[in-house]
């Protein structure tokens, strides 16, 4: 017990004033997830929107592939990239193996599910409803999708924090695909990982706090614009 | 603007909501689609205000086929159109901000004259500043029509408007629709209640299991239903079931032991009637009439109705209910377990072939 004390203490000497080494690693996390997360809602967004407007044949079996997809582990989205960008891979001409655009392109394929299933599920009844209402004041389509993310705006908010929070804690996948290079590739879970394995409680424990931190700010902010 | 249907066809999944519905809005006044839960009504709506497209069939506005539209038609017409939802949409923030969306949308100038006078016409004015959450019922509905109103719409739709609302809601709206329709503009609502569409003089269109049974004046309807269906609208008491005969080149109903004189061109056989509790006379004498049926019997219940009173009274085996004013209640003095006289004509009772 003594010694976990002993590295919190250091742990907050690392945070207050934070370490360079610390700011960096937590920057390159929240750009790298952030990233990922904005990327899966510019894909994720409209599709859930339009899966859950759209009336076709086949809808259904859609949206069970979606739901699918939620349970496909993170490794395997991680194997999947390593192999597409990996040099003899599809995209291996873009060189992004091991660097924070094949971390981006893994937590997005990561987050994209998510970001879809909960977009259709916040959009089922307001999609339909903010349609029937726009339309009947005369709306143009532009119009009206723009009323219904009015209407859902917090639960499209709530979508984007699950998913942000989701890859932001995601460790395997990125260790993966960004390979932990220290001032490269290193975010705040992989040093973690690293850190504990090597016995540097205090660096782990420290990034684990602005983790929390950042769950909790995030969090907070969604609270705000719901209570509003 | 005229609006036509042709042969509109819709289903759910595998089931038919709508079969075969054909009718004509012409410009100006009211019109009723009447029904009972579930024959259509709202899909009905909803196709004619181009919110749903049919499976098959064609709307048309001023003889254009709306599947010709392209986007930005569709647009256009629905500019000239408004809707009233049976369940409110509104939305999220306070009263005004609906009245100011509406003018948004459509990049109108926020005329806030325009919003006064309509919010005040629903009796909102009070209200303006009130997030829609805390609005009753009533509230919401008196501001989804006032919303659609701002918009000065030739045509508007309005699903069941006052269902389900307190009088005093129920009235405003009806008030402002009556409003609109005697200004030239058309309003289609439906209504499962017959009082509702008399109420607007309306042109009646019958919807039953998907396909309109009967049209015509609300009084047409009212005084000549069609089938059984249309005739329990306006009376759902007094309705019976037996055999129509003739004799002496007369026409009877019997019921059980009980034998009333009808007027009627079918044939003899099985028939459902029904005799309206308003056309019942009630004495407490037997009176001289040329009404041809006269049944005497004992008051069973006096139901207080407020302008009006209804008598349940035990013919013999035959249960009748008769309307009487509250003052006649009064003038005559009848009580439960008082014996009267019921008399009606053979023209009241209604007939309807049954298999």
């Amino acid at each position: 017990m003594g010694y976990f004390l002993e590295g919190l203490k250091q742990a907050l000497r690392l945070l207050v004033p934070p370490s360079g080494e610390v700011l960096e690693i937590v920057g390159l996390s929240l750009l790298v997830s952030g990233a990922a997360t904005a990327l899966a809602a510019a894909v994720g967004v409209p599709f859930g929107l339009w899966l859950s407007l759209a009336e076709f044949r086949g809808r259904r079996v859609l949206v069970s592939l979606v739901q699918t997809a939620l349970s496909v582990p993170a490794v395997l989205i991680g194997l999947v990239v390593y192999i597409l960008v990996s040099r003899r891979g599809l995209f291996g001409f873009l060189g992004l193996l091991f660097t924070p655009g094949a971390m981006i392109l893994a937590q997005a394929l990561l987050a994209l599910p998510l970001v879809t299933a909960l977009t259709l599920a916040a959009f089922q009844g307001p999609a339909r409803e903010g349609r029937d209402l726009a339309y009947s004041l005369g709306a143009s389509r532009g119009r009206m999708l723009g009323t219904i993310l009015r209407q859902g705006r917090f639960a499209f908010i709530a979508a984007m924090i699950t998913g942000f929070s989701r890859v932001v804690g995601e460790t395997g996948m990125t260790l993966m695909v960004g390979g932990n290079i220290k001032g490269a590739t290193r975010v705040m879970t992989t040093a973690i990982s690293l850190e504990t394995m090597k016995g540097n409680f205090e660096i782990g424990l420290a990034l684990g706090i602005v983790l929390l931190l950042v769950a909790l700010v995030v969090n907070v902010f969604l609270q705000m614009c719901q209570g509003k | 603007m005229r609006i036509e249907a042709r042969g509109v066809y819709r289903k759910s999944g595998k089931h038919p909501i709508l079969r075969g519905v054909s009718l004509a809005v012409r410009g100006g006044g009211a019109f009723v689609v009447l029904g009972p839960n579930g024959a259509g009504k709202t899909t009905l709506l909803r196709i004619l205000a181009l919110l749903d497209k049919p499976n098959a069939g064609e709307v048309l506005y001023d003889g254009r086929p709306a599947s010709r539209f392209s986007g930005a038609e569709r647009t256009a017409l629905r500019r000239r159109l408004g809707f009233v939802f049976q369940h409110p949409l509104l939305l999220n923030g306070p009263v005004i901000a609906n009245m100011r969306y509406a003018l948004k949308l459509r990049k109108l100038p926020a005329a806030e004259d325009r919003i006064d006078r309509e919010l005040a016409a629903l009796g909102l004015a009070s209200k303006k500043d009130l997030d829609v959450r805390l609005l009753s019922g009533g509230e919401k509905q008196r501001l989804q029509l006032a919303r659609a109103m701002v918009l000065e719409p030739e045509v508007l739709f309005a699903d069941e408007p006052t269902s389900n609302l307190d009088p005093v809601s129920a009235r405003t709206i009806e008030d402002r629709l009556r409003k609109m329709a005697a200004a030239g503009k058309t309003v289609v609502l439906t209504t499962h209640n017959l009082l509702q569409a008399r109420l607007f003089g309306a042109q009646v269109f019958f919807l039953k299991a998907g396909e309109i049974v009967q049209q015509g004046t609300a009084f047409q309807v009212l005084e000549n239903p069609a089938t059984l269906d249309v005739a329990q609208f306006s009376s759902i008491t007094n309705v019976f079931h037996g055999r129509l005969v003739r004799a002496d080149g007369e026409s009877f109903l019997e019921i059980g032991p009980a034998r009333i004189q009808v007027a009627s061109g079918l044939d003899e056989g099985p028939v459902a009637a029904i005799i309206r509790p308003e056309d019942i006379l009630v004495s407490r004498d037997p009176i001289t009439s040329s009404a041809r049926n006269h049944f005497s019997g004992k008051v069973t219940f006096v139901d207080d109705l407020g302008m009006v009173v209804v008598l349940q009274v035990a013919c013999g085996d035959l249960t009748l209910r008769a309307t009487i004013t509250r003052t006649s209640l009064r003038e005559m003095g009848i009580r439960t377990g008082d014996e009267i006289v019921l008399t009606f004509k053979a023209s009241a009772v209604l007939l309807f072939p049954e298999e």
